[in-house]
């Protein structure tokens, strides 16, 4: 290992090591700035194109003095093809690819073995403050195939992976069905529901696949489970579910009303494979925090520079954890509201945020916008 | 909202509208004269800080005067139109006649293109039913207010009616398309094509502006030599400014042909310092998220493509120069984003050029060779070649095409008698 890389591993470890949402706000900074330094330097050592874009930044990363000031990728960068990397080709043990709706390109990041352990650690770090560090019945809202593919993980069987640590045993409960379709393996669940019901459990599943394949048929079915000490994690957005009109008071009640539990036991954490390692759940008080290795910014659309407590803007979700692809910092296509830089109640330290929702599509077309170019003749 | 622009919800109000506006323009015939006296007052009643606040008013004041109006109304319909009468060709007679109402149907991008879309209109003796953008009431009725104030007859006033409606209402869209005679459609590839795909009238005249893209060209003894760099970079930085770069007349692209003398880098930066100081005297006061990301991410991927390549941009969004090399129009970003790419000779990137490049900006040092140049981008689509700093001058033509005449029928009349 080269000696920049090593003392990056120990800065990043250190990061880790640190108390997840106690860190002092300036502290905070102050270690993360450093860290994500000298992750941009080796960066740009490992991809000269990356070096590229970071030396045209209109700030020094080397000499800047806020996090917000460093040079930041947009989310669609890591659409490339071949993935950004930072590592030899040999050296992947995993890619992992976002979730991307039918037609569009999913983003993919790599992950070599350092990167894949510091991964889990972080997304177990970070759990455990929410939800503690017991081990527990995990009951997946998915099919066994979703991790068919270990090479090449898509962002669902990447959060099934995550929540791992805290298992003591691992049930599936959908199954493919005729057709292709995706059914209620009842037997597992009601199984798994009759052994571990009175326990304290973790379920996890995609939030439209908990409602469209988990609640609904299990309504439709009259069947209701007992799980009053269940704690149900949810990710993967809401478009799918605001295209059937389905709130989050709407999901949360309907969920709960089929897990036999209370609906404080509902968490949905926000996510994404290029912040591949931190998870943002909500505290009880509906907002999220960035743990010690990582930091959010909300950019003002107009100036990009970070919002006012209250402002709303585009997300950028920064982390110390990659070695192994860029990002490190990572502009969304997601707007999110700035509710403190520090204090929430919840006693978590740092900024408090909240997803409010994609970025819309631009509603002015002018009379220059193209969107059909005619295909030329190759040279 | 203001008195001028009215908010529609019903398909019968348009119908009714549309009904009201024919009957009027076929009851008091006008001439081009009369159109022009109006709208000349209209135009040199446009003062004040209002005003002055509107993007394109002071050139919407230039397009509205009888000495821009007369000479555009004489080339297209003849000399004859000015005063309404016929005029002779050989044994016959020609007049021309409105085609009678006329929907518009202007860009969201382009304050004023309502007020110069229905200008056309009325130089051929239409009535105009407009369809204001929403984005764009406030502005387009600010100025209507005014036509209200000195037109008090109603010479004009009674042919025009402004109504604004969400554009995804396509019962009101269809209705206004089934109602009109002609149509003038201006805006994005989505908004054009939504609208030319209404059940318009088999005799309907439908002309289509938009939409295109734009291109900026320099020989490299203009860039390269450091005389007159700041001035042409700053005209460059006033064309990319304009309406955001949303235009059809905005340039995307600057071709740069290749110096032996001089540095791109140093051109580069002369540049950059014309878009700061461009950016100083016209911020940006409002961007859509979108079109923010859009622009992270354009500098982003340009960089992380090709190491040869370079970029200058702003810490936020306001304005953004991507330089490398090759003669293909890169996919327009838009929002004050220049790609600079360097050729070895002008030539290359205008023989690829197709239907889609409306306007070619033009600084090029030789008479003979900017007029070798004009001949080929004329052969390859370009409808428009004007010395850059000038590429958002209305005028007619525009898209290679007449303003007024499209809306505008020729009546030929081969008297009995002869």
């Amino acid at each position: 290992m080269s000696e920049p890389l090593a003392k990056l591993h120990g800065q990043i470890d250190r990061l880790l090591a640190a108390g997840t949402f106690s860190l002092e706000p300036d502290e905070h900074h102050a270690m993360l700035l450093a860290v994500l330094r000298e992750a941009l330097a080796y960066a740009a050592d490992q991809n000269p194109r990356l070096k590229n874009y970071l030396d045209a930044w209109p700030i020094d990363y080397r000499t800047a003095g806020s996090i917000a000031d460093l040079p930041f990728l947009p989310a669609a960068a890591f659409k490339a093809d071949p993935p950004l990397m930072l590592v030899h080709p040999a050296s992947i043990i995993r890619t992992l690819a976002s979730s991307a709706t039918t037609g569009q390109t999913p983003s993919r990041v790599v992950l070599d073995a350092d990167t894949s352990k510091r991964m889990v650690k972080g997304v177990t770090s970070i759990l455990r403050d929410f939800i503690g560090p017991k081990r527990r019945p995990y009951l997946i809202i998915d099919t066994p195939e979703t991790l068919a593919a270990p090479a090449e993980l898509g962002a669902r069987g990447a959060a099934i992976q995550g929540l791992r640590p805290f298992a003591t045993e691992v049930v599936f409960c959908l199954k493919g069905g005729p057709g292709g379709n995706i059914e209620i393996d009842e037997r597992a669940l009601l199984d798994f529901a009759e052994r571990f019901g009175h326990e304290e459990l973790l379920v996890y599943g995609f939030t439209y696949v908990v409602w469209q394949h988990f609640v609904l048929p299990l309504r439709a079915k009259g069947i209701r489970l007992k799980m009053p000490h269940v704690r149900l994690l949810h990710s993967g957005g809401w478009k799918r579910l605001q295209d059937q009109a389905v709130t989050r008071t709407t999901f949360d009640s309907g969920v709960a009303e089929v897990l036999g539990c209370d609906e404080a036991r509902i968490a949905d954490f926000y996510g994404m494979v290029e912040n591949v390692g931190v998870i943002y759940p909500d505290c009880d008080y509906g907002n999220k925090h960035a743990p010690a290795f990582a930091a959010v910014i909300v950019r003002d659309p107009l100036t990009l520079r970070p919002v006012a407590p209250g402002g709303h803007g585009l997300v950028q979700v920064c982390s110390a954890l990659p070695t192994s692809f860029p990002g490190h910092l990572v502009l969304t296509n997601d707007i999110g509201e700035v509710i403190r830089y520090d204090g929430c109640p919840c006693g978590r330290r740092g900024i408090s945020f909240r997803f409010v929702k994609r970025v819309p599509k631009v509603e002015v077309r002018g009379c220059g916008n193209i969107e059909t170019v005619r295909e030329r003749p190759a040279a | 909202m203001s008195d001028s622009v009215r908010n529609i919800d019903s398909p019968q109000e348009i119908t009714a509208a549309a009904r009201a506006l024919r009957s009027h323009a076929l009851d008091r015939p006008i001439s081009a004269s009369q159109v022009i006296e109006v709208l000349e007052r209209w135009g040199n009643s446009l003062t004040g800080p209002a005003f002055d606040a509107i993007p394109g008013v002071a050139f919407l004041k230039l397009w509205l005067r009888r000495g821009t109006l007369e000479p555009i109304v004489a080339r297209e319909l003849g000399l004859g139109a000015m005063s309404g009468d016929w005029w002779e060709d050989r044994s016959a007679r020609l007049r021309s006649f409105p085609v009678g109402v006329v929907g518009h149907w202007p860009a969201a991008n382009v304050e004023i293109q309502p007020l110069l879309s229905l200008s056309c209109a009325l130089l051929g003796g239409n009535a105009c039913l407009v369809r204001i953008p929403t984005g764009l009431v406030a502005q387009s009725g600010h100025i209507l207010d005014r036509l209200r104030s000195i037109d008090v007859d109603g010479t004009l006033l009674g042919r025009i009616f402004a109504a604004t409606f969400d554009h995804d209402r396509m019962d009101l869209q269809r209705a206004m398309a089934s109602a009109v005679d002609g149509a003038m459609i201006w805006g994005g590839a989505e908004a054009v094509t939504q609208i030319r795909s209404l059940p318009f009238p088999h005799w309907a005249r439908i002309a289509i502006f938009g939409p295109r893209l734009s291109v900026a060209a320099m020989d490299a003894r203009t860039w390269a030599t450091g005389e007159h760099r700041a001035s042409w970079c700053q005209r460059l930085a006033r064309d990319v400014w304009q309406f955001d770069q949303q235009a059809c007349s905005s340039p995307q692209v600057l071709f740069l042909e290749r110096s032996a003398n001089g540095g791109v880098a140093e051109f580069v930066e002369g540049l950059a310092e014309a878009f700061r100081t461009e950016n100083r005297v016209h911020p940006r006061l409002e961007i859509e998220p979108a079109l923010s990301s859009a622009i992270c991410l354009s500098r982003a991927s340009w960089l992380l493509a090709d190491e040869a390549r370079r970029g200058v941009f702003s810490p936020g969004p306001d304005w953004t120069i991507l330089v490398g090399t090759g003669s293909q129009i890169p996919v327009p970003t838009q929002g004050r984003t220049l790609c600079v790419l360097v050729v070895d000779s002008l030539l290359e990137p205008i023989q690829t050029f197709d239907g889609m490049v409306q306007t070619l900006g033009l600084a090029i040092s030789d008479d003979a060779r900017e007029a070798e140049l004009a001949r080929a981008a004329g052969r390859h689509g370009v409808d428009r070649i004007v010395k850059l700093g000038r590429m958002h001058v209305f005028g007619s033509p525009w898209d290679g095409m007449d303003l007024i005449r499209p809306m505008v029928r020729l009546v030929r009349h081969i008297p009995s008698g002869d």
